[in-house]
């Protein structure tokens, strides 16, 4: 784990300036089912591959943003401010 | 402590790593020995006629000097406490205490050496076989084996000051290894202009140029000598402003991201490259024959570095074991050295012609189609048994010469376990017997010897391509046409030099003896891999896991090829077939203090610091803040806040400040509690959950404008509800600013009958309970401070927490404690706070909660409004209420004298079923007091349970309210 991650703000980190925050996810609405906020909680896909995270830059910017990582090889493709679709 | 009088005289010596000049004594088992400045401990050691470094792991068996340089573990030695210490590298400085290791009563006669008689009781795997049943016999033959097994002792009283540490560099490239490959490259690097930081092991540049002395024909700078070429290159180097060179720094590992892990000594440098180029070079590794491990049987490097190094004479009658030219060279510098020379064992079959003309050494007689079959002796070598290497020639039965040096001077091995690491594709090469580098992945290269190639002139052009393709990556390279000829030319080269014949001298050599050690450093025997791949282990990577060769301090150098020739004979595979043991990092030992580094324990002050020094308070660590415990008198500051008035320095308090439209409905999302619809100037309390209902966090949040709120969070908290405020609102991507300013504001609490006496004398504020009620908020001055007030009662009493600009700390804090004096004021540290705040039952979020607690057991389920629109915790809380709660968090009140410590077992027929999380006594109710965690069953109103206090059996009773004014009269007044 000593992969470099490009901060949209910053720039070019090392892996430790950053918490990880989760793939992106999306939250159940507010009346759906409790057996899809459960699996919202508890269960993750764990994907080997292209996987879209979160990304928290706690020794920088101290901004979150959106990382496009390969869980096989931790190359991060592209990294964007939530909200810029890319 | 030695005495001088024993003092050894040591010989003026002549070796270009020494300066006879400047004397060095240092002792060695308790004897004064002398050395020069330059020398390491075991070329003093060696110079002083020592010739046992160590015994060996398993069978105590005697090992002297074999690589100098610090791959093999044969002289592990106890220097200055510090246990497994490579002797062959570790400089020598004044006073140094040396001391031998694992053996008893010396290294010359050490009794646990019966053991290497025992062998065949102590098969492959034994502690996989024997010592099994009955499961005592394992439990007594442990220590025993612990004992005799093993390296040195870790000394648990050497105490550690400042002298490990972490050091930190960016560069354009990287370059490890500063031999002829590095050098060159370097050189290469320089003229782009590129960053450059070059590695090398050794105290100096120059790798093997420094000790194969003669053969170097270095096309750039002819008819210079192979020292000369490395003094110009150096010179080159060390000038150039862009290169810093790290000598005596071995690089340790290669990671993701061209991150380098280098150890200096006692420094760990971790090195962010954006290009790496690998020029480590190649080591010579040992045969496998009868008593290989002999003290006296040394690698041929191993003694040249003894003679041009350091000027010690490596012994007196010589033979050289060798398969190239290289060996010869040898001889001739064993010759000059004035070591008689006795014969030369050379495993290629006789040359027609010779080419290179370093063969021409009349005086010394060499059998040529030869390999050696043992070597003789007991602790020393006194003479070599010399075989054919194929029954047709000459020499049919063993040849036995006297002599006391055996040099082996054969296969050698690229030292490209970096390379490995970083994934590259080697593959191993019939034709030349070596591993050659195919393909490297983006940003590393690989030049030299390392790449399985032993040519000098093609590692010269390797280390060119390296370098201007590391600098074409970079963006800088300017000769773009020179890279292509150079490419051309490396691959002609290439070609050609597939064509030239190679001998490979067979790892292992026939013998008849039990003892032909494989891996050094675990005393694995030739016949222990083969008993192994018998029994079924016959993948290397198994075999490694069962016999533990390659698994020792020297992690495979001197074993590695060795125990893949007999796995690919033993089993009928191809050599090429077989793969490697994985290479992992560290490369090479390293000591525990170096990879922590030096301990650094962030603190935080607050801006009143030196106020409460000033006091005499006695400081305590909360998270990262040093705050007062008390100052002097817990039970005062108790009674001043309870009767009169009190001020607490609360700064450590997270501060957040949201601004935006959307910071009131983010807000909302947030808490459990309604935020919506604070009116400005009113304050709340909140509780933070997270998506599964566990309490995160809790603190005020005031409105001071429709768009503007300020936040209070936990001490320890406050970066983690940063992060966390900061994720819902990128998350949802509502229009909010979140300013973490916790450093920025200092803050104080002013509590007691008396403080708003105390306060009306400071500020202009309307401080009447009809304008300023509790849980109020106003922004104005305080002693011409801005602040922003907060009536809030954490402690119980008419209070305001008041928050300002920290640069005005001490002052404000110096205004206050003079406008109380008529009343009697007095701060009050963390303790006095703690008995306050417990005394009306509020809960310290991480202390009366942990990572598991919801509200609905904290006794807060008042503050969950799971009507309000969708929330954090909603999901997971609606889930919680529907179940049967398992635990309750309730106040207790002991019933005998015994006051409870935080942390006590509740106790339920014998067994714990829960803890108190706080626990104090209580001034008010005059008992032993405090929250605990309590099974639901227990937790009935006004019911008894057991607390166990100092392991005895308390009663406590439950109590519903608070302990101190339930109804919150005084807080209110």
């Amino acid at each position: 784990m000593t992969y470099l991650i490009s901060c949209p703000g910053c720039g070019d980190r090392g892996v430790d300036d950053y918490r990880y925050g989760g793939s992106v996810l999306k939250r159940p609405g507010y009346n759906d089912d409790p057996e899809l906020w459960d699996s919202y909680f508890y269960l993750r896909v764990n994907r080997a591959g292209m996987e879209k995270e979160w990304w928290y830059h706690r020794m920088g910017c101290k901004q979150w943003f959106i990382a496009e990582r390969d869980s096989t090889t931790n190359q991060v493709h592209v990294t964007y401010w939530p909200g810029e679709n890319k | 402590m030695a005495k001088r009088k024993n003092l050894t005289q040591s010989p003026v010596r002549q070796g270009n790593r020494i300066d006879c000049s400047r004397e060095i004594k240092f002792s060695y088992n308790g004897r004064w020995y002398q050395g020069y400045k330059g020398d390491t401990v075991a070329s003093a050691l060696f110079a002083a006629g020592k010739r046992i470094f160590s015994r060996s792991f398993k069978y105590h068996r005697p090992r002297g000097l074999t690589c100098v340089s610090g791959q093999c573990p044969n002289c592990l030695m106890t220097v200055d406490g510090v246990p497994n210490v490579r002797s062959c590298i570790q400089p020598l400085s004044q006073g140094m205490q040396v001391e031998h290791q694992n053996a008893w009563p010396s290294l010359e006669h050490d009794i646990f050496g019966m053991i290497d008689r025992l062998g065949k009781f102590l098969p492959v795997g034994f502690y996989y076989k024997s010592l099994i049943r009955p499961k005592l016999l394992w439990k007594i033959a442990e220590p025993f084996i612990r004992r005799m097994a093993g390296l040195g002792k870790v000394n648990l009283k050497l105490e550690h000051g400042d002298e490990y540490n972490h050091r930190f560099l960016h560069t354009d490239i990287a370059i490890v290894g500063g031999g002829l490959a590095g050098l060159t490259a370097t050189v290469e690097a320089i003229k782009a202009d590129a960053d450059i930081i070059l590695v090398e092991e050794q105290p100096c540049l120059g790798g093997t140029l420094r000790h194969r002395v003669q053969d170097i024909d270095f096309p750039e700078l002819p008819g210079l000598s192979a020292q000369e070429v490395a003094d110009k290159l150096a010179e080159t180097v060390v000038s150039s402003s862009s290169v810093s060179v790290m000598t005596n720094a071995s690089a340790i590992g290669l990671y993701e991201g061209n991150y380098l892990g280098v150890r200096q000594g006692n420094e760990l440098v971790k090195i962010r490259a954006k290009q790496v180029i690998i020029t480590t070079g190649s080591y010579q590794i040992p045969l496998v024959f009868d008593n290989n491990d002999l003290p006296g049987v040394m690698l041929g490097d191993a003694v040249r570095k003894l003679i041009h190094y350091y000027g010690v004479s490596p012994g007196n009658k010589a033979v050289v074991v060798t398969s190239d030219d290289n060996g010869h060279g040898l001889a001739k510098d064993l010759a000059e050295a004035g070591v008689e020379v006795i014969a030369i064992a050379d495993n290629r079959p006789k040359p027609d012609i010779d080419h290179s003309g370093v063969l021409e050494n009349p005086r010394v007689p060499v059998f040529w189609d030869t390999s050696i079959s043992r070597a003789l002796g007991k602790k020393h070598v006194r003479g070599i048994e010399i075989v054919t290497s194929k029954e047709a020639s000459e020499y049919q039965a063993p040849l036995k010469l006297k002599c006391d040096l055996i040099c082996i001077s054969t296969n050698s091995q690229p030292a490209n376990s970096l390379l490995h690491q970083t994934g590259a594709t080697i593959e191993y090469d019939k034709h030349t017997a070596q591993p050659l580098v195919k393909n490297t992945p983006a940003g590393v290269f690989a030049a030299g010897e390392v790449t399985g190639i032993h040519d000098k002139n093609l590692n010269v052009l390797q280390a060119k391509v390296a370098a201007l393709k590391s600098c074409q990556n970079l963006g800088i390279l300017r000769r773009k046409k020179q890279l292509e000829s150079l490419i051309d030319e490396l691959e002609q080269l290439e070609i050609t030099s597939r064509s030239l014949p190679r001998v490979h001298c067979s790892q292992t050599v026939p013998g008849i003896s039990d003892k032909r050690i494989v891996c050094y450093c675990e005393d694995v025997l030739e016949k222990d891999l083969n008993q192994a791949i018998e029994e079924g282990f016959r993948d290397i990577q198994i075999l490694k896991r069962y016999s533990t060769v390659t698994m020792g301090p020297c992690q495979g150098k001197m074993c590695s090829a060795a125990a893949i020739d007999i796995c690919a004979r033993a089993t009928g595979t191809d050599i090429s077939q077989i793969g490697t043991t994985t290479s992992r990092p560290p490369l090479e030992p390293v000591s525990l203090g170096v990879l922590a580094g030096s301990v650094h324990t962030p603190l935080k002050r607050t801006p009143m610091h030196n106020r409460h020094v000033n006091l005499g308070a006695k400081m305590v660590q909360v998270g990262e803040w040093l705050r007062p415990h008390s100052y002097g008198n817990v039970w005062s500051e108790y009674q001043a806040v309870r009767e009169r008035v009190g001020v607490i320095d609360v700064s450590t308090l997270g501060k957040l400040d949201l601004k935006g439209d959307e910071a009131a409905p983010l807000l909302d999302r947030l808490y459990v509690n309604r935020i919506g619809n604070l009116k400005v100037g009113r304050t709340r309390y909140g509780v933070v959950c997270s998506e599964t209902g566990v309490i995160l966090d809790d603190g005020t949040i005031s409105r001071l404008a429709e768009d503007h709120f300020f936040v209070t969070t936990t001490t320890g908290n406050t970066e983690s509800m940063e992060s966390w405020f900061k994720w819902w609102s990128a998350s949802t991507n509502d229009c909010v600013h979140i300013t973490n300013i916790t450093a920025g504001m200092g803050a104080v609490n002013l509590a007691g009958p008396f403080a708003r006496d105390v306060l009306s004398k400071l500020s202009p504020i309307d401080l009447s309970n009809e304008v300023f009620g509790y849980m109020g908020n106003v922004s104005g001055l305080v002693a011409g401070v801005p602040a922003t007030l907060m009536r809030i009662g954490f402690v119980g009493e008419t209070g305001w927490e008041i928050h300002f600009p920290s640069e005005y700390g001490e002052y404000l804090w110096d205004s206050i404690i003079q406008a109380g004096q008529e009343f009697g004021i007095r701060p009050f540290g963390v303790e006095a706070q703690r008995i306050l705040r417990l005394e009306k039952k509020h809960v310290i979020i991480g202390q009366d909660t942990d990572a598991l607690t919801n509200p609905y057991e904290a006794n807060m389920a008042w503050a969950v409004k799971l009507e309000k629109e969708d929330f954090v915790g909603r999901g997971g809380l609606r889930k919680i209420k529907g179940l049967p709660r398992s635990n309750k968090l309730v106040g207790f009140v002991m019933k005998d004298g015994t006051v409870p410590r935080d942390g006590d077992p509740v106790i339920d027929k014998g067994v714990a079923v829960g803890r108190v999380t706080s626990a104090r006594y209580s001034p008010h109710v005059g008992r032993g007091f405090g929250l605990a965690y309590l099974p639901d069953y227990l937790a009935v109103q006004q019911s008894d349970f057991i607390i166990a206090v100092n392991g005895l059996e308390s009663l406590a009773v439950i109590v519903d309210q608070a302990f101190y004014d339930p109804e919150g009269l005084r807080l209110r007044g």
